[in-house]
């Protein structure tokens, strides 16, 4: 079904690598964008899309989810989870190490990821920093690199211990990657499943402090200075982390910050009911942190955000809220959740669009996130008013675990493109 | 005010909270209740009103005190009472709550009496199952029964709680049986004071309605009653307090204390007590002040009424569900 060449005209192109967000359209040759503006010639394409009244924007980018181990029954495969992320927009995602994925043993680590290359979607990989993610040994990271991985992650795990963390900045700054961890004090976050509230003291849950936050991206910040290491904040989700991250920044520090969906939309009082389906890691805030982040994406503090994906067994979700594993599924719910920002006058959509698109691209140096000419034909078109509920007995996965499952949205992916060819319909 | 005074039905199938309950409900509770402890005091304590319901104890957590009180006052009311020591059996072979749960609701008990570790397990049992929950204790966050017969147990010495000042000292920030008292009180209209160190109170504990001190002499002035909490051992040991000893002579109860609260101060603890940590051994045998025992026996009554009046919007519901078909 590969076209030679196609023509999406009449659209309402938002590019936000350019700034872009006006009527135009795009030629795509061999894959690749040929020609934008408003002048189009439409006879020289052999296939014509007119966008009237849709969104043109580049296929979004995930730089944190995750797949279940290869082979788990009833599980969410590879082939489930594209087509997840084609649904939901995404035309690259990363798969990030976990606590059941921990990515950390470089042998098969190429051939891992050749086999990732196949699926429509580009599924990229992390390595794990340490060996089991435990934060203490370091895994063979180099090799991991040279073998595709194109950061090194520590899934929810803090390096609790400083000198590791230095040492972990050090040896990774020779190979020009980020090491993105989740900011936390150990000490005071191991064991916790909520913030320190009113309500989680009320409801006598084990709680962390917010201002662990803020001593981990204090502490790994000065390390990274020291060590000339490239940081990652890995969701940062409190208003005290992002005074901290503000802080490191304005000595002049290549600081990258990443926040998740779910603290860009959800707060602590939708975990009010004790669902299990909003424990989180890092877990809901307040409704003033959540605020807080969504002015650190229309500044531009924030690189990117992140689905954290991460789809749950049954069982694991079948337990109170406490004992729950954390996680939700966001991968075809994430661009619903932010458009609703959108909506509701919170966040403009080129904002909404640059954490997706050409933030995550340049933190990692990839070609795509952008309509320019030479640029991969990596798009989707969005209905931006299209209203749906989330359903997620109707995912591509056979996981259902979602914190969005009864909301209503407005905005939807109609079509997906990867390299000029359609992997996603809505129509179809 | 007799209950043929007014008309209002218990309206409750689960008793999960304190907060579920307003003060009606409370007089409704702890005038059954009081029936039930004269009745206790006869030899012939048996009675039938739960004929034909099935009663489950399902405790996750060890549990002897508490699943004593509940199975005697099933078994005293005609119920049939099951104990399920869950923690032995199928949670160790890795099944979810969830599919335990419904497991066991398909034997088709119909009052659970629910202990759990995790906050929140007994909503989460009432919302898997479609059964009546009475939460007898989950993690830190409430254990309702064991408020309601403190107050009781208040209200038989004064006839009333509300208006009279009662301290809760201890470990605050691990409690249920704390936060559950605190949300009690504060409905049927007490004064509460809190009094522990910094690290045993929750960070958010000056807004929950209570005076919070770090110095029992100033709590204790004029206090009409004093709450002893349950010390745990393993935090007696330097993460929270440096010694058992340490918090004995800075928050441990005694006579000679207890000089400046009023003449007729009752003294309270839910059990078991660590005699020497949080109160003098002395103190807590002394019948002119402790009603520590007095607790126990409400204990019973207290949940004989709250099981009869669960039982009995359980029948009330099944009746109206069988007229509307």
């Amino acid at each position: 079904m590969s076209e030679t060449s196609l023509a999406i005209i009449n659209a309402r192109l938002v590019d936000p690598a350019s700034g872009h967000d006006g009527p135009g359209g795009l030629l795509i040759e061999d894959g690749v964008i040929a020609q934008t503006g408003s002048e189009i010639d439409v006879d020289a394409a052999d296939a014509v899309i007119d966008a009237k009244g849709c969104i043109l924007a580049p296929a979004l980018i995930d730089l944190r989810c995750a797949k279940e181990p290869a082979l788990t029954p009833d599980g969410e495969t590879l082939d489930t989870l594209t087509a997840g992320a084609a649904a939901g927009g995404f035309g690259t995602i990363v798969l990030a190490p976990n606590a059941r994925a921990p990515l950390d043993k470089a042998d098969g680590f190429a051939g891992m990821n050749r086999g990732l290359a196949k699926h429509g979607v580009n599924v990229l990989s992390a390595c794990g920093a340490t060996q089991g993610l435990a934060g203490e040994q370091m895994a063979e990271i180099g090799l991991m690199v040279r073998g595709g991985a194109v950061y090194a992650g520590q899934g929810d795990r803090p390096i609790a211990d400083t000198r590791t963390m230095r040492r972990l900045l050090a040896y990774t700054s020779q190979f020009d990657i980020w090491l993105s961890v989740r900011p936390a004090d150990w000490a005071l976050s191991d064991g916790t499943v909520a913030l320190e509230s009113d309500w989680s003291a009320r409801m006598g849950l084990p709680a962390e402090p917010a201002l662990s936050e803020r001593i981990a991206i204090e502490r790994d910040a000065a390390l990274a200075e020291l060590s000339g290491g490239k940081l990652m904040i890995d969701r940062l989700s409190t208003a005290d982390g992002l005074t901290a991250l503000r802080r490191a920044r304005t000595r002049d520090q290549e600081i990258a910050a990443t926040v998740a969906v779910a603290h860009l939309t959800l707060n602590e009082v939708d975990a009010g009911g004790l669902d299990s389906a909003f424990r989180m890691d890092p877990p809901l805030r307040a409704e003033a942190d959540r605020r807080a982040l969504v002015e650190a994406v229309t500044s531009g503090e924030i690189d990117a955000v992140v689905t954290d994906h991460r789809p749950t067994p049954f069982d694991d979700k079948g337990e109170p809220f406490a004992l729950a594993i954390a996680g939700t599924m966001s991968l075809e719910t994430a661009l619903g959740a932010m458009l609703g920002l959108v909506h509701d006058g919170q966040l403009e959509l080129i904002d909404a669009l640059r954490v997706m698109t050409s933030g995550p691209a340049d933190l990692l140096g990839l070609p795509q996130g952008r309509i320019a000419e030479g640029a991969p034909a990596d798009l989707i078109l969005i209905d931006g008013d299209k209203p749906w509920v989330c359903d997620p007995d109707r995912f591509h996965s056979a996981r259902g675990n979602c914190a969005w499952a009864g909301r209503r949205f407005q905005g939807q992916v109609l079509q997906t493109l990867i390299g000029g060819v359609t992997i996603y319909n809505q129509k179809a | 005010m007799t209950r043929a005074a007014f008309s209002y039905d218990f309206p409750h199938r689960h008793l999960i909270s304190v907060a579920d309950l307003n003060p009606v409900d409370i007089r409704i509770i702890f005038e059954r209740a009081a029936h039930w402890l004269a009745v206790n005091r006869t030899p012939d304590k048996s009675s039938d009103v739960l004929k034909g319901l099935t009663v489950l104890n399902l405790f996750f957590e060890a549990s002897t005190r508490t699943q004593g009180s509940f199975e005697m006052a099933g078994k005293r009311l005609g119920a049939d009472v099951v104990n399920f020591a869950v923690a032995h059996s199928s949670a160790s072979k890795g099944e979810s709550l969830s599919d335990t749960a419904r497991t066991l609701a398909a034997m088709r008990p119909d009052i659970m009496v629910v202990r759990h570790s995790a906050t929140g397990a007994p909503r989460f049992l009432a919302e898997r199952t479609g059964l009546a929950v009475v939460n007898a204790g989950d993690g830190m966050h409430e254990h309702p029964t064991q408020a309601l017969l403190d107050s009781f147990t208040l209200a038989q010495h004064w006839g009333e709680v509300g208006g009279k000042r009662i301290l809760i000292v201890g470990d605050i920030l691990h409690s249920r049986v704390a936060r559950s008292n605190i949300g009690l009180l504060n409905i049927l209209g007490a004064e509460i004071r809190l009094c522990a160190p910094p690290t045993l109170l929750p960070s958010d504990v000056d807004q929950w309605g209570c005076d919070v001190f770090h110095d029992l002499d100033e709590a204790l002035q004029d206090c009409d009653a004093v709450m002893a909490l349950r010390q745990q051992k393993e935090r007696m040991s330097g993460g929270f307090v440096p010694s058992a000893r340490e918090f004995f002579h800075l928050f441990g109860l005694t006579h000679e204390r207890l000089e400046v609260c009023a003449p007729d101060v009752l003294v309270m603890h839910p059990g078991p007590m660590n005699r020497g940590t949080e109160i003098h051994t002395k103190l807590a045998d002394d019948p002119e002040k402790s009603v520590i025992l007095e607790q126990v026996e409400s204990g019973v009554a207290v949940r004989m009424a709250v099981l009869e009046l669960i039982g009995e919007t359980i029948r009330r519901d099944f009746d109206s569900r069988e007229a509307g078909q």
